[in-house]
């Protein structure tokens, strides 16, 4: 079955009585089985044609679909397996969480599946969100949808691959250091990370509290902008959720009226352009600054000069935050205890028997927090380093002084083959010097589809935006999707 | 190296971690080459620069929603036992099992 792409091609199609939520979702869990992709870690197939069935019968009565007062009907999505669903197995790609089923909803779940959103399944990433390629799985790489030797980027991997390989029709993920934009970018799709605060992260499992946020990875922007709205907005459950109400970029895109790209500024950061990326890259993100400038925006150059800091400072600030956040998996409230733990002498025995399931980056990450964060070392690391985030964060905040939107590369390279840069830790890091230091800023950005390389993998145009200045930015990405290069 | 060894034996030990020879000598050795990178932040001039604990906690109007300071019951499960507790792998009536610590 030909599914549609978009939120509004399958509400159009439920209008039209073409595709029911049913058939739809049972497409999708039909697809899902016959995949070799490894997407998914677990698939609620009862509990998602449960959703459509009600949807259905909601469908029946009403006679068209109420898009006002539901605006996710019958739309099936896929959810990163770092959010909890009630009751579903959610392991965050850990052994250690192997049979955590939570007892609660992330209220970015609660939100969208309130809006008649289905859950269709968790969908597989790196342990923890950290990776850059989807091979940290505990239960094995995520395929890349069009060239199964190679990844789908990551941390949210299976999100990215789900979206592109029909496998959703949308998939929510989480981004701290680039985890939903580098796999859209990898992958030909649109990938949204709002302001930090903007989502509530109650239910998101942590990984870097500081800088963790849900995303979405979309086939439209319009879609990324439906989505966003429905989760955005205060929550009494994470402090550090702004006490904003939701946002209507959606509508606001909806309503169109053309850009007016002539007062459009356009930021080029020039430690972006080095020409440390990958010739074809190049290539793809000039075409479509040359784009920009051809629908009378003007291109002005700018310096974001922290950025050759940034890699440093996230791999301090983050792997402390991690060090932190991850001390609760001990086999006692959480996680898994082998039978060797029972007999452990002590206390102390008994947390490392329990901690063995850690995969090897997340013990990696775990050494170096520790490390940054222990006595007489703190000052010098993590100390310093969160200064130096204020540095990157008044880069950007001068820059948006001069422009309206940054344009950028989203990575250096496109999708790698699997295998290709798991040796060397430091190298796959470096990579994702492009989306860290707006994550560190706290800033929305996104990942746009702006051409392919020579063997036809997507490349993914960034922009980024001034805090809370979602609206904006979405509207330019939508202008670039409509006309600019592809 | 081996200055690398032991901080890695030393926060291993301090994060609960039990490492294999061969894990110790693979992430001293990476340790290495990171801390050895971050090295760079020291040419930075941080005089006088606040550190950054969370974005946008300086932007006066976007201050957190918090909830009242109310004690919730956890939901309990059909045989009465609290929902919370279905995390924990080992779990006795209303408590989690751990292995005598005195």
């Amino acid at each position: 079955m030909e599914k549609p792409r978009t939120i509004s091609g399958i509400h159009d199609a439920y209008d039209a009585k073409k595709l029911s939520p049913v058939e739809l979702t049972r497409a999708y869990l039909d697809a899902i089985s016959k995949s070799d992709h490894n997407a998914y870690l677990e698939v609620c197939s009862q509990r998602a044609l449960a959703q459509a069935e009600a949807a259905q019968k909601q469908l029946a009565t009403k006679g068209k679909v109420p898009r006002a007062e539901s605006p996710l009907f019958g739309i099936p999505l896929g959810i990163k397996d770092v959010l909890t669903i009630e009751g579903v197995a959610t392991t965050c790609g850990s052994r250690i969480l192997e049979k955590y089923r939570p007892p609660y909803t992330a209220t970015a779940v609660e939100r969208l599946e309130k809006a008649g959103a289905i859950s269709l399944g968790k969908l597989n990433m790196d342990e923890f969100a950290m990776g850059s390629s989807n091979e940290n799985s505990a239960f094995g790489p995520v395929k890349h949808p069009t060239h199964p030797d190679h990844v789908p980027g990551g941390s949210s991997g299976g999100s990215a691959t789900a979206v592109a390989a029909g496998l959703c029709a949308a998939a929510l993920g989480s981004d701290t250091g680039g985890s939903v934009r580098q796999p859209a970018s990898f992958c030909g799709l649109v990938g949204f990370k709002p302001t930090y605060g903007r989502i509530s992260r109650y239910g998101l499992i942590a990984y870097a509290s500081s800088l963790d946020q849900v995303g979405v990875l979309t086939n439209t922007v319009a879609d990324a902008a439906t989505l966003f709205d429905i989760m955005s907005g205060a929550d009494g459950r994470d402090p550090t959720c702004v006490n904003q109400p939701p946002t209507k970029t959606a509508a606001a895109l909806a309503a169109g009226g053309n850009i007016d790209w002539k007062k459009t500024r356009v930021g080029v950061p020039k430690e972006y352009f080095g020409g440390g990326s990958q010739p074809d890259v190049q290539k793809a993100i000039q075409s479509s600054l040359d784009w920009f400038k051809s629908q009378g925006a003007q291109l002005v150059d700018i310096s974001l000069p922290h950025t050759e800091h940034a890699i440093a400072t996230y791999y301090l600030v983050a792997v402390a935050e991690a060090s932190s956040n991850l001390a609760r998996f001990d086999g006692v409230r959480f996680g898994s205890r082998p039978a060797a733990a029972d007999s452990a002498p002590d206390l102390a025995a008994f947390y490392r028997q329990c901690r063995a399931a850690f995969g090897p980056e997340v013990k990696r990450r775990i050494i170096l927090g520790t490390y940054a964060l222990s006595s007489g070392y703190y000052d010098a690391y993590y100390r310093r380093a969160c200064q130096v985030r204020s540095l990157i964060a008044r880069d950007f905040r001068e820059a948006f002084m001069k422009v309206d939107v940054i344009a950028a590369p989203v990575s250096p390279v496109t999708a790698f083959k699997r295998g290709e840069k798991t040796a060397d830790p430091l190298q796959m890091y470096l990579m994702d010097i492009f989306t860290i230091p707006a994550s560190l800023a706290g800033l929305p950005a996104l990942s746009v589809p702006c051409g392919k390389d020579g063997v036809g993998l997507p490349i993914g145009l960034h922009l980024i935006g001034a805090p809370f200045k979602e609206e904006s930015l979405l509207r330019f990405a939508q202008g670039f999707e409509k006309g600019g290069p592809k | 190296m081996s200055q690398a060894l032991d901080i890695t034996r030393k926060v291993a030990d301090l994060a609960r971690l039990e490492l294999s020879a061969s894990e110790f000598e693979t992430y001293s050795k990476q340790l290495g080459d990171i801390l050895t990178y971050v090295e760079r932040l020291k040419q930075v001039d941080v005089t006088g620069v606040e550190p950054m604990l969370q974005p946008h906690a300086d932007q006066t109007g976007l201050r957190p929603s918090l909830r009242g300071d109310v004690v919730e019951e956890s939901p309990r499960d059909a045989d009465g036992r609290p929902t919370v507790l279905a995390g924990g792998p080992v779990v006795t009536d209303d408590a989690y099992q751990v292995p005598p610590i005195l």
